[in-house]
Order: C-alpha cells, then structure tokens, then sequence
C-alpha cells in the first residue's frame, strides 16, 4: 500500500514550522504563502486546519490538464507537474477542489512533490499533526473525512478555508 | 536584504498619508530591531515632554531580524511609545503571526504619527497601503472587528492588530489585541491606538524572508532547536505553559493573594497546572515555536486560549476566586474588549480591598464571583462611576479615596503577580524598569539568594541588559536558555556577515541606558525608582515569608548599589563616561 500525507487537525498548533521548511527548501526563502501546504488558522475557536495535497487516487488536476503536464506514479502514488509541458492555463487551479495547485510568478503551475518521498514538513512537525505513512484504519477514514469536502469554486485560498472551516466546525462541535 | 526588508512604513493620520522609508542603516547595528529598533526611532520621533494621548505623540511598531524564518520562539514584535499610563516610554511585545506577515509584507515596521479625524483602520495589502473607514467596527468588541476586518480584505488569513472598547473609551490599561487572544498587553497600546481614533492595522504579506546562506542557517536553526531549545529547562511551555507557576510561587511564598495581603493562596488547586489540564482542548503555538504554550481551555461553555499564569493570579487567587471558569470569563471578556488582564484584574482586587475596609463601597467583594465578572464592562465601556473609577488605576483610586496602603503600583503600573516581599529582586525589577512594575526585564524571582540586596541588584541589571537585547531580535521570554552567543550565530548566518555576542550585550545595555534617556528628560528621577507602601510597611501574611517586609532602608541601599552598577550616580543618572562608551553622548 502506498504512504500517504497525513493532517491531523486535531494536533495542529497552528505554528507553521511546516510552511517555513517547505518554503525554504522549495523557494529558497521563507515565503510561507509559497509553500506547498498551508495552515488555516481559527484563532478564536482555538484551532488549526492543515491544507495538504492529497495526491489523489484521481486526481482533478491532472483530469483538467490539457497538456497532460501533470502525472500520478503508479508506484508511489505521487502527483506531480511537468514544468516543461506546463503552459500556465490554470485549469488545473480550477480543478482542484483542495485548493492545493497554484501559478507561480513565472505563471507555472507548482504543488506539493512529497520531497521525493521524505515530506520535510512532517520532519518539522513538532506535534504529530503531520504523518507520512500507510493509514491504519483510523487514518483511512480521517483522510476519507477530508477528501469528502471538495470547494467548487473560488481562488485556492478561499477553497482551502472553507474546507478547513466546516472540519474546525465539526471538531469544535464534538 | 538579508533577514530585514530594509522598509519602513510611515503612516500619517491627521493628513491620511502613507510613505515607505529605507531602515535606517546606521542604527542597525547598535540597535538590531523590535524593541532597540523602535527605541531609536521613537526618541527621533517626539519630544519626550510629549503628552501621551496628544496627536504628537507617536507608536512605533517594529519587528525583529529573525521573525518570519524558523528560528524557534522568533515571532514577536513589538510597540514603542509614550505610555498613558505611566508617562514613560515603554514597549510592550506581542507573539502570534502579525510580526511575520508583516515582514512578508515588506517591512520592518510601521510608525505612526498624527490623529485621524474620524475612527479609521488601517489596511496593508503588500505595497498597497490604504487608510480606511472605520465606522462600522466602533463600539464592537476585538473578536468581531477581527472578523470584519478580514471579511473587508477578503483574505481569510489576514493578521490584525485591533483595540476594543476600552482602547476607543481611553481607558489608561487598553490593550491592542491580535489573533483573538493575543496581546500587547501593558502600558495602554490600546489607549494609544484609541487617541490616534486608530481602530486596527490588518496586513496580508504574500512575500518572503530572506537569509544569506539557507543551508546553513537551517543547519544551524536545526541544531539549536534539539540541543537547546528542546531541553529539560524549557519544555514546561510544551507540557504546562504559564499555569505551572502557580504551584511554584505558592511554593516560595510570593503568590499574590487577596490584594497582595498573602503569599500564599489555601486554594490554588482550582487554578493551578492541573486544574487548567483538566479543562484544556488543545494546544496553541506563535509562529515558529516548537512549544505552544498557550492552552484552549473550555468549561461550561466558557473557553478561551489561557488563561496565563499572570490572569490565574490577579483575576483568581488575588481576588479570592478559585474557580476556573470565572477566570476564564474575567480572561476573555478582557481580550474581546481590549483590557490588560493584569492591571485590571489587580485594580479590582484593590476594590475589593477597598470596599471590605470601608474605605470606598464599589459592591465588590473579595470571592464575588458576579460582581466581578459584571464590572469589567463597567470599565471598558466607563458606563458607571465604579468603572470611572477603577479605569483610573491604583494610584488614581489611592490618591482619591485616600488608599495608598492598598495600592501595588510603580509609576502607576500595578504589580504583575509577584509579591517582592518574598523576593526583593522583584522589587527592584519593578522599581527601576523604565515602564514601572513589570516581570519581563529582569525576572530574579527563582535566584539562589532572593534577599541578598546586592546579589540582587547585579541580578536585575544583567537581566535587563539580557532582555533588551533578547527582545531586540524578537526571540520569546520562553527560550529560557538561549544565549547572546546563539543569537550571534543566528544572526549570522543570517545576514551573511560576522555578528558578535560581545556587541549583542553592547546593544543591550544600549538600548537599557536609552530608555533611561528618555525617562529622565520626560521628568522622571530617583524618587520615580520606588516600591510601594505596602511592600514596605505591611508584613507578608502567610506561605514561607510571612511575616517579611521590604524596609525602605534597604531598598534604598540596594537602589544605589543598582545605580552604581550601571555606571550612574546616586540619583540614577548616567555617567558621561558611561555614555560614551555606549555611543550616547549625542543623544
């Protein structure tokens, strides 16, 4: 079975260690808005939801893409963007309904790799909110809770806060 | 640029302009930035004879070389000014993620001059920079405003810094809030906001920190975060936060209890370390730490991140409160509406004191949970005589209604919650910081010797200079271990060319000596540097020290001893020589 990128919410502090070292070994800075997973912070609910490329077992974005610039190893599971196919159409922006893929500067699109199958974040995570792992049952159906929340519309940022608010909501309600 | 963004925002209210200038380069060096920074800047910026509340006074918002890269514990900033409730300069630093966002933005900082003619916030987008209406926040509390004001600049993770009604109302001890429970919390932030009709400062930043070498300033960030961050000394943040010490200063015998009448508090178990355990849902961390030492906590449908140690203190044991969730209520009233925890949780107890001695009935009695919880809209809102009265501080109550022995204030900053009775360095600490009684800039508290006056006195200015220059590179309290040597390190390999520690703790005492500058031309003297009536006169009641006061005589021996120290004379003033060694002698 392959290893996924695990977010666990309900351990998330919402310190962003893993956008400072994902930004700073993809980006060479540290530019936390560049990074490929995010936090969403719910400061007064007391709680923090991870945004993480899911590396779907269908993946919307590569569906869109009409380049088929973007690929999914049979192996290991992983999603990822030929830069040099890339013509910056944004269909794959659209697609994603996790809000996950993204135009650079340079009007390419750029999402998470898994760091060649060694996530830097999950390293970096000081809390256990972030595995990489085969789930176990449990983790099966958290992940499965996540996926189950798809944005239809809105630029990635909006996308990723509205799923983040509806799981904060069900956590807090808990 | 290297760890800075080399920008600094000037913000014009009464004419509503903004402008960006280059960071002053040449103070780079001697003062670093967050609070050195905004130091050097504000005494550019007024005259020290400024009146606080005046449109000519300024706030300075600064944050630090190492905020915005993940170097642990880096996330502060900070706000310089004239403070309106003790008349000094003062900062007041806070965590969360504005210092970050702001550098991602594109500065080191922000200053603000003027007043607004009409309630205004303002809104930092990168390099758009706007000044806007603010109407449809005034009266609301600072969790709304944080939600309206990320509603207005759609961005969902916009960080702000925002004033409730206290700080529109003026209250002395308004705080600025950021991120719903952080604060910058002492010295009226808010009431400066509020005299500026300055409502809040949100800022999106979608850009970058850079630092010379990322290899090898992650190797060493790396490094130091497991072999001195995460250590034994530390790690109480992670697994208790704040409310450990509640047990601790029981222990010693300095737990403000009942008005500072005991050291001791018979019911600390309702709000110690385990009590907050019990109640707690989560964890929360500042941007960058690898602790999170603020601890969510919910009962009976009260929840809040906290409350801290200094809030268990002055809004529990203090007032006779053992109740957990009534602290919670007290805390988080206080955030929504932008009132300093400490000073308005130890100016009610003083009340409470006040009313059982017959001095003044403000119907608040010591363990009334009630009244307590209904007086602190009281104050903020200043909708009742009581609440008038007790926006007006320690030292107003005191002097109104005859109470000086009743009241626990340095230069009108009531005690944070720390008897000096039971530890004379605290005393000296809250004697001689330039924003009267404060915990944050020598913390003798935990010394081997806590009586030996002159160990002391050594004990509190190299904690000073320590924490000028600690709180310059925005690195939080609770790195507990790190050094100036560290900090060089970070610094760099950050910036790509040789920081020392010697000009680190240079820096500090810089930066300590600058304060005092702007004190003494802002009027204060010697008889400024005091401890108060009841530390002197009134015997500790209870815990290890009962029984033990501060005499005046020793305290004034041991201020001299301090004085002398630092390379001043007997009445606190700097020696030129001392001056000139720290490159002051122009200032």
């Amino acid at each position: 079975m392959e290893k996924n990128l695990l977010a666990i919410p309900d351990l998330c502090t919402g310190c962003n260690r893993c956008t400072y070292i994902c930004s700073a070994l993809k980006e060479g800075q540290f530019r936390p808005s560049m990074a490929r997973l995010h936090i969403n912070n719910f400061s007064l609910n007391g709680y923090s939801v991870q945004s993480v490329c899911f590396h779907c077992p269908k993946p919307d974005c590569l569906k869109a893409c009409p380049e088929e610039a973007i690929s999914k190893n049979a192996e290991t599971g992983v999603v990822l963007v030929d830069r040099e196919k890339c013509t910056g159409c944004g269909e794959c922006v659209t697609a994603c309904p996790y809000g996950m893929i993204n135009l650079d500067e340079e009007q390419l699109a750029y999402k998470c790799d898994l760091c060649g199958g060694d996530p830097s974040c999950v390293k970096e995570c000081e809390f256990g909110a972030l595995l990489f792992q085969e789930p176990d049952k449990d983790l099966r159906k958290l992940r499965g809770q996540q996926m189950k929340q798809r944005a239809e519309s809105g630029e990635p940022e909006d996308k990723r806060y509205q799923l983040g608010k509806s799981i904060m909501a069900a956590a807090r309600k808990e | 640029m290297n760890l800075y963004k080399g920008k600094v925002l000037i913000v014009n209210l009464t004419d509503r302009s903004v402008k960006t200038e280059p960071l002053r380069e040449e103070w780079k060096k001697d003062y670093w930035g967050c609070w050195g920074m905004a130091l050097r800047y504000f005494y550019d910026e007024v005259s020290p004879d400024v009146d606080p509340m005046s449109p000519e006074n300024a706030i300075v918002i600064m944050t630090g070389p190492l905020s915005g890269t993940n170097a642990p514990l880096t996330s502060r900033f900070c706000m310089v000014s004239k403070s309106p409730k003790t008349g000094t300069v003062f900062e007041s630093n806070g965590g969360g993620s504005f210092g970050p966002e702001l550098k991602y933005a594109g500065y080191d900082g922000i200053i603000i001059r003027g007043k607004a003619d009409g309630l205004v916030y303002l809104k930092i987008d990168d390099d758009k920079v706007s000044i806007e209406d603010a109407a449809p926040m005034a009266g609301k509390g600072i969790f709304d405003t944080e939600v309206m004001l990320r509603d207005a600049v759609g961005c969902q993770e916009a960080k702000s810094l925002s004033i409730g009604p206290a700080g529109e109302n003026g209250v002395p001890f308004a705080c600025v809030g950021s991120e719903a429970y952080r604060q910058l919390g002492r010295g009226g932030t808010g009431a400066l906001f509020g005299s500026k009709n300055l409502k809040s400062i949100v800022c999106r930043g979608s850009g970058s920190v850079r630092v010379a070498d990322m290899s090898k300033y992650l190797e060493l960030v790396n490094k130091y975060k497991e072999t001195d961050v995460k250590t034994e000394d530390n790690l109480w943040a992670k697994t208790d936060g704040t409310p450990l010490l509640m047990d601790v200063t029981n222990d010693l015998g300095i737990h403000p209890t009942k008005n500072f009448t005991y050291g001791f508090d018979d019911n600390v178990a309702g709000l110690n370390s385990e009590a907050m355990q019990a109640a707690k849902i989560g964890d929360r961390a500042c941007s960058s730490c690898v602790f999170a030492c603020g601890k969510y906590t919910h009962i009976n449908g009260a929840e809040m991140e906290g409350p801290e140690y200094e809030t268990l203190v002055l809004g529990g044991s203090n007032l006779e409160i053992n109740d957990l969730e009534t602290v919670i209520r007290f805390n988080r009233i206080c955030d929504d509406l932008g009132m300093d925890t400490i000073s308005c949780g130890n100016v009610i107890g003083m009340a409470m004191d006040m009313t059982e001695k017959g001095r003044k009935d403000f119907n608040l009695k010591f363990g009334d949970k009630e009244a307590f919880l209904k007086v602190i809209s009281e104050i903020a809102e200043q909708s009742t005589e009581r609440g008038k009265d007790l926006a007006m501080g320690g030292r107003g109550l005191a002097e109104k209604y005859n109470s000086a022995d009743l009241s626990t204030e340095v230069k009108n900053l009531e005690f944070p919650a720390y008897d000096p009775r039971g530890s004379y360095g605290m005393g000296i600490a809250y004697a001689t910081s330039e924003r009267g009684a404060c915990h944050m800039r020598a913390f003798p508290a935990f010394d081997e010797d806590v009586f030996d006056l002159d160990g002391e006195a050594e004990s509190v200015v190299n904690g000073q200079n320590f924490a000028s220059i600690k709180f310059s590179m925005c690195v939080c309290d609770f790195w507990g271990t790190v050094t100036t040597d560290i900090m060089a390190d970070l610094m760099s390999a950050g910036l790509g060319e040789e920081v020392t520690a010697a000009e680190l703790n240079k820096s500090g005492e810089r930066i300590w000596n600058l304060n005092k500058l702007f004190n003494m031309k802002a009027g204060f003297t010697a008889k400024d540097d005091y401890i108060p009536e009841k530390v002197m006169n009134q015997p500790l009641e209870k815990g290890i020290h009962a029984g033990k006061v501060m005499s005046t005589e020793a305290f004034e021996k041991a201020k001299i001893k301090y004085y002398e120290l630092r390379g001043w004379d007997e009445n606190g003033i700097p020696s030129q020589d001392k001056l000139a060694e720290l490159g002051l002698s122009q200032l």
